[in-house]
């Protein structure tokens, strides 16, 4: 009898290892202790990451999105919520990209020479090759939302003049150790923006982790980071590209044919499009620009009732229009075309649009 | 020994002529599918979203397409029949008596079934998947394999992607199937395991819909499915697939454990 309650508590320890098992499972990975690092200036770091070139590496990232954006058809991954995202780079402007958006996938290959473009929904590949005069140091947008270290060196670029800096402590990312440089703007800027958390690599200096916070809440609204990272060169074949032998292949220009019914499209296009003009500085800089009438009457009904539904109606002596707001940024669209964008209350939009032209 | 019983265990399996029934239900899949995709031919945004829409002449993609779609169903419901036949239909014929009086350790006696439960589903899983090369090959024809990366592999990687999906599927199918055995340790009647086994995978991807209740998610084992489909991209993200597995680990154990629990408290 003995050895059948041997075998019963054997049994049942099975079952409480499963249980058990299952709620390690389901515990978020923890962030861990931080680490002890010797003490740096906040001046000093800010001059690193700005100097630091990331050399080849290759890593997961996670998009973590609270803003609450309309999910935009070239970048999913940007809808709210968590997304990931994988990303190589040989340090020289080879890169990959790769975008999983539920059982399908978006890869971007630049090989130095041409940037390849597959979706797995389409089964299609769009190939564009780079001009001559362009310099292929120039990131990719795809890559300026999604890479945490393109995204910080952007941000602290653009706006450590407007902010104060500091450095508050140390964490763990992506099991490296990390400081936070925090960049708070100055008083004087009219932002949405509470403080950008910045997580930069102990060692090498690149930025690992963005929080973005905004005013009135502890959550941050916007993180963008390393999950895991492996530096240090990268199979040489990841940056090749070679169609499949079954996808249609097609150029840039071909595909926006296409696409110019699309509302969002035109939109995109007209924010960082020909000539976009740019009012004030620092963290209230106000994006404006003016969409053609003839672009405006294009857009369909339907797509017109989808912006409807996320925009709300606004007048003033400026004119009319209609108001998107999130968490990070005010978007304006005014009805006779001319557009505003920027990290920055509403009011800081109605004074700026009478200067579009 | 316990060779001589598993060989006998899965010879036994399969005799039922419902077995046979089940197999050749199975192996039709690969073989509409293919041949729908094959009639739909080059349509514009004609295929179906996710994996399907790699698989025009793609014919190496046909298996995992396949397998990925039946595990949340089909394959669920063929290991809750074979749980069922294993203890409760044995109990049902009056067979299981015998078993468990005889000489033979009742643990070893779980293990034997769990271990037909796992021959079969292999067999059933790896059908599934050589004949669903066989008909992707013949249909829509094949040239190395496409992932959803946009990479073209050999047909030899591809070979051994499919490899992977068989084991990683197989052995959610085991999970699913020891979990139905521990229910089929406490009835006489298999249906009653099959019921139980396809309600609680139905209501489990009902819950996985609900995004309010997504701490829950983490505990479902059909929350795992999705993921496995990253064996197709390249190159391979492991960690769903491990989070997949350890969660169907954590059922076998689960299931095996209440099943060793139930046959030795049992009164022969």
């Amino acid at each position: 009898m003995n050895k059948r309650k041997v075998t019963l508590a054997a049994a049942a320890a099975g079952v409480l290892t499963g249980a058990a098992g299952l709620g390690l499972l389901a515990m978020p990975a923890g962030a861990g202790q931080p680490p002890s690092l010797p003490d740096v200036s906040a001046e000093s770091l800010v001059e690193q990451v700005l100097t630091s070139k990331p050399g080849a590496f290759g890593g997961t990232v996670e998009v973590d999105n609270k803003l609450g954006l309309p999910a935009i058809s070239e970048i999913p991954q940007l809808a709210d919520g968590k997304h990931s995202a994988r990303i190589w780079t040989d340090g020289n402007g080879k890169l990959r990209l790769a975008l999983p958006n539920g059982q399908s996938e978006q890869t971007i290959v630049d090989d130095g020479t041409t940037t390849w473009s597959w979706n797995s929904q389409d089964n299609e590949v769009t190939k564009s090759e780079h001009k001559a005069d362009e310099k292929a140091e120039k990131p990719e947008t795809g890559q300026k939302a999604i890479d945490p270290a393109t995204a910080a060196k952007e941000i602290v670029g653009l706006t450590k003049e407007f902010s104060d800096i500091s450095v508050d402590g140390t964490a763990r990312v992506a099991n490296r150790a990390a400081y936070e440089l925090v960049l708070t703007p100055k008083a004087s800027e009219k932002t949405l923006i509470r403080e950008v958390r910045i997580a930069v690599d102990s060692e090498l200096k690149m930025p690992l982790r963005v929080a973005v916070l905004t005013n009135g809440t502890s959550e941050p609204a916007g993180t963008v980071g390393f999950s895991q990272i492996d530096v240090g060169p990268q199979d040489p074949k990841l940056f090749e590209f070679t169609p499949p032998a079954t996808a249609k292949v097609t150029t840039p220009e071909a595909k926006e044919q296409r696409q110019q019914g699309k509302p969002e499209v035109g939109i995109e296009q007209a924010l960082h499009g020909k000539d976009p003009q740019i009012f004030g500085t620092g963290w209230d800089t106000v994006v404006g620009a003016k969409i053609p009438g003839e672009a405006m009457a294009q857009v369909p009904a339907e797509a017109q009732g989808l912006v409807d539904r996320f925009t709300k109606q606004v007048s003033g002596s400026w004119g009319s229009g209609k108001l998107f707001n999130t968490k990070v940024a005010t978007i304006l669209i005014a009805d006779d075309g001319r557009v505003v964008a920027g990290a920055v209350p509403e009011q800081v939009l109605f004074d700026t649009i009478g200067q579009v032209k | 020994m316990i060779t001589r019983q598993f060989g006998s265990e899965v010879r036994w399996m399969l005799r039922r002529p419902r077995t046979i029934i089940g197999l050749f239900g199975l192996v039709l899949v690969p073989i509409i599918i293919s041949f729908g995709i094959w009639t739909a031919g080059g349509e514009e945004g004609g295929g179906p979203p996710g994996l399907g829409a790699i698989l025009q002449g793609n014919g190496l993609v046909v298996p995992i397409f396949t397998l990925f779609l039946s595990l949340n169903l089909l394959l669920p419901l063929v290991a809750s029949i074979w749980a069922a036949d294993g203890l409760a239909g044995e109990a049902q014929h009056g067979t299981l008596r015998g078993l468990l009086v005889a000489p033979v350790s009742r643990v070893r006696l779980l293990f034997v079934k769990l271990f037909g439960l796992t021959a079969m589903s292999l067999f059933a899983v790896t059908l599934m998947a050589v004949v669903g090369i066989i008909a992707g090959t013949a249909f829509l024809g094949t040239n190395g394999m496409v992932t959803l990366t946009g990479t073209t592999l050999s047909t030899g990687e591809g070979l051994l992607r499919i490899a992977l999906f068989i084991v990683l599927v197989t052995f959610q199918m085991v999970a699913i199937g020891a979990v139905a055995l521990a229910v089929s340790a406490t009835t006489e009647h298999p249906l009653v395991v099959q019921a139980a086994t396809m309600t609680t995978i139905i209501v489990f991807q009902v819950l996985g819909q609900f995004s309010s209740l997504d701490w829950l998610h983490p505990f479902l084992i059909t929350t795992g499915f999705p993921g496995l489909v990253d064996v197709m991209r390249d190159p391979i993200p492991f960690g769903q697939i491990w989070d997949s597995t350890l969660l169907a680990g954590c059922y076998l154990l689960i299931g095996t454990g209440l099943a060793a629990t139930r046959l030795i408290t049992k009164d022969s």
